[in-house]
């Protein structure tokens, strides 16, 4: 039936679903807010009306604590399922996603640099950059870790998928052992801090996070969307898509630092969140198309459905407590892509062999 | 006119290319030859500009490759090689569409919708449009490849522009219909101001479509033939490491060779 459907057709009934999403988030939880209530705070956020003194803790609550973090769900969905998207391009294979390649591993890894020995000690070095030192060094991380499996697994314009999972394998060790030495020798509530945040986690929204993720998202889906051709000129190969006008080099070395960017700056605020990346484009291939100009809006789209869902869900299998998203990604994600890849192949489906 | 000046490749302390310098000749069928490991592949490349060389240089009429421009040149040429593997399932007609890649912006113009549907007319997969390309036949999908080089370089409005289409042994993982469907198409591109420039394996098969034939040996140019009748069974037995025989044809003026070891 989704086939039938022009693209623009499935974006927009992304777009409602999401919105439907958000609502939902917005209102469910350890606090409950009616439609009614979210839009009377928001009017008196807005100065539209006067706010009684009496319902401080509601409208703090959903002002500062649930909005920022629907805001942060929202993003965080859509840096995934784009990255997931163009990491799956640029590496000309499905199985490739933000966790795989050691973006996200090597974005912790530098975040957990800074939480650790960044502040208030003898080697603050991350000093001179002060609030902005975590997604600069997960950045940093994020990069180098994705260029290094990038440049081990790809010789003679094609990538090799059996060097890429090594490669991603063990780019993966090295940072998360580099992130567990960390809290290993972490005083306590730091430790804390990186063992939750490896699970991902929206509890620390703020509007200021929230913010600086959407800000640095925004540019980059709006530059990765102008790549759609090329990336399916890609698909063929290296010197065909030279052959169609396409610098190859120099696309996958933009879109991995675009890529790595959002990952990174997103990986610091939330942590490590597995499977989104990986599902999203691949539910969206099976239900219309593989065309990336397709896949690139859409991929932002339902990660951020798939994430408000995840994330009210996480708010209330053990409410009042929380569960970690990365949790609930894994073991939904992954059983959900294992019935996906059987279901696949007894179709006699080629999806997945690159 | 494609022409490669004295050109030099050298790859990990490997001469692979010495001192070539070929004028294809335009509108004609022209043939690359030589044994596995002549350059051939990395002669056709460069020519293509996908390859930039060690030494020398290659034009396009008046003007260098570097004059050209990437996306100038893929309005020009296309190139089709053996076999091309998707990693995801696009659709023939996605697949087609991509040859129109360098003429639009956006969105695809009418003009280029239609070229589109043409050339999979053309090689006969239009009611195959809507398929997931992993799933063709080989043959099938050098189909869909061959249509999709044909819309990038469509010249069948009656264009003054010279365009050029390369083959890499795109008959080499074909069956006989399929090749013969193949090289057909290409020759039919001479009388639309195309110019073919093509590696073959098959000898046989080269003499029969070519025009013009350049045997490379080691890395050097061995022969430049406009008749295939001017290249002796001397050199083919040379540069191929074969004894060869050329058979007169019950009914052809060329015959046909004949090899053993």
């Amino acid at each position: 039936m989704l086939k039938r459907l022009s693209f623009i057709q499935i974006h927009l009934l992304l777009g409602v679903l999401l919105l439907g999403a958000m609502l939902a988030s917005a209102g469910i939880g350890a606090f409950m807010f009616t439609p009614a209530e979210m839009a009377r705070y928001l009017a008196e956020a807005a100065g539209w009306m006067s706010a009684p003194a009496a319902d401080t803790l509601g409208r703090n609550v959903f002002l500062q604590l649930r909005l920022p973090r629907v805001l942060l769900a929202g993003v965080t969905g859509a840096v995934l399922g784009v990255s997931g998207t163009l990491m799956q391009g640029l590496f000309r294979n499905p199985i490739v996603e933000p966790g795989l390649a050691g973006t996200s591993a090597g974005a912790a890894f530098g975040a957990a640099l800074v939480f650790v020995l960044g502040e208030k000690t003898t080697l603050a070095f991350t000093a001179p950059l002060g609030a902005l030192a975590v997604p600069v060094l997960a950045f940093i991380g994020g990069f180098a870790a994705t260029m290094l499996v990038y440049r081990v697994s790809s010789s003679f314009g094609k990538v090799n998928v059996f060097t890429l999972l090594l490669a991603g394998i063990a780019v993966n060790a090295v940072c998360t052992a580099g992130t567990g030495f960390l809290s290993y020798v972490a005083r306590d509530p730091q430790a804390r801090n990186i063992t939750f945040w490896n699970l991902g986690t929206f509890t620390t929204a703020t509007w200021r996070g929230s913010i600086l993720v959407a800000v640095i998202f925004i540019p980059c889906f709006g530059w990765s969307l102008r790549h759609g051709k090329s990336l399916n000129a890609l698909m063929l190969g290296e010197t065909e898509a030279a052959s169609i006008g396409i610098d190859p080099p120099k696309l996958i070395l933009h879109l991995l630092i675009l890529n790595t960017l959002m990952v990174a700056v997103d990986t610091a605020m939330v942590g490590v969140i597995a499977f989104i990346g990986l599902v999203v484009p691949h539910v969206l291939r099976m239900m219309r198309s593989a065309d990336y100009t397709f896949l690139l809006p859409a991929s932002a789209l339902l990660g951020a459905l798939f994430m408000e869902v995840i994330d009210v869900v996480a708010r209330l299998v053990i409410s009042p407590a929380e569960l970690p998203i990365g949790i609930i990604t894994a073991v939904v994600g992954a059983p959900v892509f294992l019935w996906i890849l059987l279901r696949e192949q007894r179709a006699g489906g080629t999806a997945l062999y690159g | 006119m494609v022409e490669v000046r004295r050109v030099h490749y050298r790859a990990g302390g490997a001469h692979i290319l010495r001192d070539i310098t070929v004028q294809f000749r335009p509108r004609k069928f022209n043939v690359i030859l030589g044994p596995n490991g002549a350059g051939k592949s990395t002669l056709l490349k460069i020519a293509a500009g996908l390859l930039k060389p060690s030494e020398g240089d290659v034009r396009y009429g008046v003007q260098t490759l570097q004059e050209v421009g990437l996306e100038p040149l893929a309005r020009q040429r296309a190139v089709l090689s053996q076999h091309v593997e998707l990693p995801f399932a696009l659709t023939v007609e996605d697949v087609v569409r991509i040859g129109r890649y360098p003429h639009y912006g956006r969105t695809p113009a009418p003009r280029d919708r239609e070229i589109v549907d043409r050339a999979m007319g053309l090689v006969e997969m239009t009611d195959k449009r809507t398929q997931a390309y992993p799933t063709l036949s080989g043959g099938e999908q050098q189909k869909v490849q061959l249509a999709r080089v044909l819309a990038q370089i469509w010249n069948y409005d009656g264009s003054s522009d010279e365009k050029y289409l390369f083959l890499d042994e795109p008959t080499s993982n074909l069956d006989i219909h399929h090749q013969l469907h193949l090289l057909g198409v290409a020759r039919d591109l001479l009388n639309v101001n195309c110019t073919v420039i093509a590696i073959l394996h098959d000898l046989n098969e080269a003499f029969r479509y070519g025009d013009a034939f350049f045997i490379l040996e080691n890395g050097a140019l061995a022969q430049e033939a406009d008749n295939d009748q001017d290249i002796s069974a001397s050199l083919i037995e040379r540069v191929f490491k074969v004894r060869a025989r050329r058979v007169p044809d019950s009914d052809g003026d060329h015959g046909y060779w004949r090899f053993s070891l």
